[in-house]
């Protein structure tokens, strides 16, 4: 519980919600009011220029009605009482209500929430920030004479919701920052580039970087100005945690999403207590993740967090749901109702999503490698729930020889395969543990920012 | 408002410049599953964006140029917001560039007028159309589909005197095909934009999505491969959008150092050996997804000739990056536009190939053009036998792969894509099993 300081629009809205709620549930036998507001900061400072961006803003209620069978919605992109009244009256009229199944509001529930941050973003002035930004990219860009770039960008978002049920009323504060570098470099022919992020619902305490961290964006940058293509095949890999939170995100994270599994788009809906990978397997969706990028305290559908456990020693245990297809199909909900924002409908997202950790040390996950690639760093990754594919492109690859990296660089590097094959191919589980944030998209739509990670692990996949 | 903020930024003296956008957005959202409707949406946004450009003196004495922008909504209090942004932009010190001036704006078309009379009629309609397309084919059940329409309306003043007014409309629909035979299960995903609702010839695209998830089912583990590869339709413009030419060939991108190409340089990395490439930055494209009368800054929309027979033409650009660069202005890239070949679509399509009709996402590195992309669902052709398989990637260089290509000279239409149907890439590589 915290003293939650709202924007003044949305605090004077918030006493007017129970009424609204209650005005719609006399038409509709479930109605909910989610009003958001996100707004933030963008700095960039690289050799060339400097911009200080307002992040377009995103500041509307959402108000919901459900008839039996179909959730009808009013988004309106204000907190003013006069059209958000409006919207709600109109909502009501246009219900008729159809035999199906009941929505259940939850428990009774109401509180406050905040990020705990040591150093609160809006304690600095925007100044103060850019300073903070000009200092790590003075250390950056004088690494290395091949470097014709260093950019250093710092985002802050900070996110305020209410949420308003017959038994629900609740508020969060949300911040969330994220500072990072990157090296362009240039042997006078080709351009590579490098970079490094830190991440977390907190403060600037979680964005400093040391010389050793800088020095390594650097130098990786470098040695892809000689990188090779891999050729395509089966090869033992070793999967540093950010890799393999990218891996266990598209799978067992998109793959688990319960609105797939109400569309069939999900073949996990057919593995239910099924084996689906190596008894070293333990994957976990964690809201309430402490410090994670993507963890929040209820979600936007009024769910409080806690952790779920999606697969258990191989065996798969349960999706990730949001209101509407827990309602349909009958499952306990857990808090990924999520929206990219109030123009938007809320679908089952992940927040934090991540491999446990395991007991063998990294060294020895190196040491069991006679010929192999060392996946460091990911780009990109795009879910197939229904196919069970993988594609997780890496920026590079390091080869490894005899349980030694050995120089010889790879990039880009793509990882494919059988979701159960690469899974089963599981043989250890690194005892370290790391993550990363981003912004995830359900398909190529309706971002929304989330944390993945994981130990390293020793496995086997397709690259190219 | 929109007049209160005008008179605000017009009173300020601290302000070299300034451009401020109204825009209003009205949107209808229907959401379906294998039982029928989930949700219905009713979308409303109104936003004013100021842009402000104030001179600063920098750290050695000169002139330097500082930007700031702030969003208002509608009610909020202006001179607050205004002095947020004037202080942002008195922060940074960057070269002094300017913002466009007057000038005239060209017709585009950008409207479907039924989208905006009609638009919640018209997403029942296309469910409607779906559903009974897709039931023509017992095999295959639709079990997902997406629905969205837009108006936005934006209203735009600068400073210098521009003041200029678009409507644009558009319509998305996406859906899912699923198609089982025992425990096998398959499944494609169609997403379709464009800004008339005529422009999506959904009974079409159930034909071929319809054939497509059914060859799923007897495909088979993806070839060891090199060698031709042919790109089609809303495939080969994904290809084209992925952002390699609009980086490489974008102002801001040299200016950041991130590219190498150079007026009148070749952008290809080795010898050219198949079709030329010509190539149109294209915000004047009709009903182009991208296209606009005027971007963000106030400028008109243009067709840029890009690249010119493999050689880079003009840069894109913003005013700033045009200033910093001394080029000319382009504005925002738009829509792609590529020439069209000689060779029949036919002719490119006789020969044994892989062709590729859907990615997981194609995505390559921007900078190298490096990509190593998992394929959905992919054809050995060999004369009129076509063997589908599913995944793999398909692996090269998007520069390599343009440098020995073969165009259609039959062309087409695909929202964010104006060129051939058809291209036939010499020598790329699955990686298969």
């Amino acid at each position: 519980m915290t003293d939650l300081q709202l924007p003044p629009g949305m605090a004077a809205l918030r006493g007017e919600l129970g009424d609204i709620v209650a005005g719609i549930e006399r038409r509709a036998p479930y109605a909910a009011v989610w009003l958001s507001s996100r707004q933030g900061l963008t700095i960039s400072v690289d050799n060339q220029e400097e911009r200080v961006d307002e992040r377009p803003p995103a500041a509307g209620t959402v108000l919901t009605a459900f008839d039996g069978v179909a959730l009808h919605e009013r988004a309106v992109g204000s907190f003013d009482r006069t059209p958000v009244e409006k919207g709600a009256l109109g909502l009501a009229h246009d219900i008729s209500v159809i035999a199906g199944p009941g929505i259940d509001p939850g428990p009774e529930r109401r509180g406050d929430f905040a990020t705990s941050m040591e150093i609160p973003p809006d304690t600095l002035s925007t100044l103060e920030k850019l300073d903070r930004c000009r200092d790590v990219q003075r250390r950056l860009r004088g690494l290395d004479p091949r470097i014709v770039n260093a950019r250093v960008t710092y985002q802050e978002i900070s996110e305020y919701a209410v949420f308003r049920n017959r038994v629900a009323d609740l508020g969060q504060r949300v911040q969330r920052v994220r500072l990072m570098v990157m090296a362009v470099v240039s042997d006078g022919n080709e351009v590579r580039y490098n970079w490094r992020s830190k991440d977390a619902t907190g403060g600037w305490e979680a964005l400093a970087y040391t010389d050793g961290e800088l020095r390594q964006v650097v130098d990786e940058a470098i040695a892809l100005l000689t990188a090779e293509r891999i050729a395509p095949g089966e090869y033992t890999i070793i999967a540093a945690p950010i890799v393999v939170g990218t891996i266990v995100h598209e799978s067992f994270g998109h793959g688990v999403e319960t609105d797939m599994f109400l569309k069939e788009r999900a073949r996990a809906a057919r593995y239910l207590d099924k084996v689906v990978g190596s008894p070293l397997v333990n994957i976990w969706e964690d809201p309430s993740y402490p410090a994670a990028f993507g963890s929040y305290f209820f979600d936007d559908e009024g769910m409080l967090t806690a952790p779920t456990q999606i697969v258990e020693n191989g065996i798969f245990r349960r999706g990730i749901t949001d209101l509407y297809s827990a309602t349909m199909l009958g499952i306990p909900r857990s808090a990924n109702g999520r929206r990219q924002d109030y123009s938007r409908k809320a679908y089952a997202r992940m927040s934090t999503t991540a491999f446990a950790r395991g007991a063998t040390p990294v060294a020895d996950l190196f040491a069991q490698v006679e010929d192999g690639i060392y996946l460091e760093k990911w780009s990109s990754g795009m879910e197939d729930p229904q196919g069970w594919g993988i594609q997780v492109t890496c920026h590079f690859g390091h080869e490894v020889k005899h349980g030694r990296v050995t120089g010889r660089m790879f990039a880009p590097v793509g990882i494919t395969g059988y979701l159960p094959d690469v899974l089963a191919s599981i043989t250890a589980v690194g005892d370290d543990w790391d993550m990363d944030g981003g912004n995830c998209g359900k398909g190529h739509k309706e971002t929304v920012p989330v944390s993945s990670g994981g130990p390293h692990l020793l496995m086997k996949a397709r690259l190219g | 408002m929109f007049q209160a903020i005008i008179q605000a930024l017009q009173a300020r003296t601290d302000l070299a410049a300034w451009t401020l956008r109204h825009i209003t957005t009205r949107g209808a959202q229907l959401y379906a599953v294998p039982a029928g409707v989930e949700a219905r949406r009713v979308v409303q946004d109104e936003r004013y964006i100021v842009d402000v450009l104030r001179h600063t003196p920098g750290f050695d004495g000169s002139t330097t140029c500082g930007t700031g922008t702030v969003t208002l909504l509608p009610g909020d209090e202006i001179t607050a917001a205004l002095d947020t942004a004037a202080l942002t932009g008195g922060l940074v010190h960057n070269p002094p560039h300017a913002i466009p001036a007057p000038a005239e704006m060209p017709e585009v078309a950008l409207v479907d007028p039924a989208l905006r009379e009609e638009s919640a009629a018209l997403l029942d309609a296309a469910y409607t159309q779906l559903r009974q397309a897709v039931a023509a084919y017992p095999a295959v059940r639709m079990t997902a589909a997406e629905f969205f329409t837009d108006e936005e309306t934006t209203r735009l003043c600068n400073s210098r005197g521009i003041d200029a007014t678009q409507i644009t409309t558009s319509m998305e629909v996406e859906w899912v095909l699923i198609a089982r035979d025992g425990e096998r299960e398959v499944e494609t995903f169609v997403a379709l934009s464009r800004r008339r609702a005529s422009d999506l010839d959904l009974g079409a695209e159930v034909v071929r999505r319809a054939r497509y998830t059914t060859d799923l089912l007897m495909a088979t583990p993806p070839p060891r491969y090199t060698g031709p590869v042919i790109l089609r339709d809303e495939v080969l413009a994904e290809f084209m959008n992925s952002g390699v030419i609009q980086t490489l060939a974008s102002g801001a991108a040299k200016f950041s150092k991130l590219t190498t190409w150079e007026i009148g340089g070749s952008v290809l990395r080795g010898e050219a050996s198949g079709d030329p490439l010509t190539v149109w930055a294209n915000r004047q494209l009709p009903y182009g997804t991208h296209a606009g009368r005027f971007d963000n800054e106030g400028l008109p929309a243009q067709r840029v000739a890009l690249i010119e027979a493999n050689r880079l033409a003009a840069f894109t650009a913003s005013q700033r990056y045009a200033d910093y660069l001394s080029i000319p202005p382009t504005g925002a890239f738009g829509d792609i536009e590529v020439a069209a070949g000689t060779t029949p679509a036919a002719a490119l399509l006789a020969e044994p190939h892989v062709e590729i009709v859907a990615f997981s996402w194609f995505n390559p590195d921007e900078v190298t053009g490096d990509f190593a992309c998992e394929i959905r669902l992919g054809y050995v052709v060999d004369g009129d036998r076509r063997t589908p398989f599913k995944g793999g990637m398909l692996v090269g260089n998007v520069l390599d792969a343009l440098a020995d290509v073969r165009w259609s000279a039959e062309t087409g239409f695909y929202g964010d894509y104006q060129g051939p149907t058809t291209a036939r890439f010499h020598k790329l590589t699955v990686a298969g099993e």
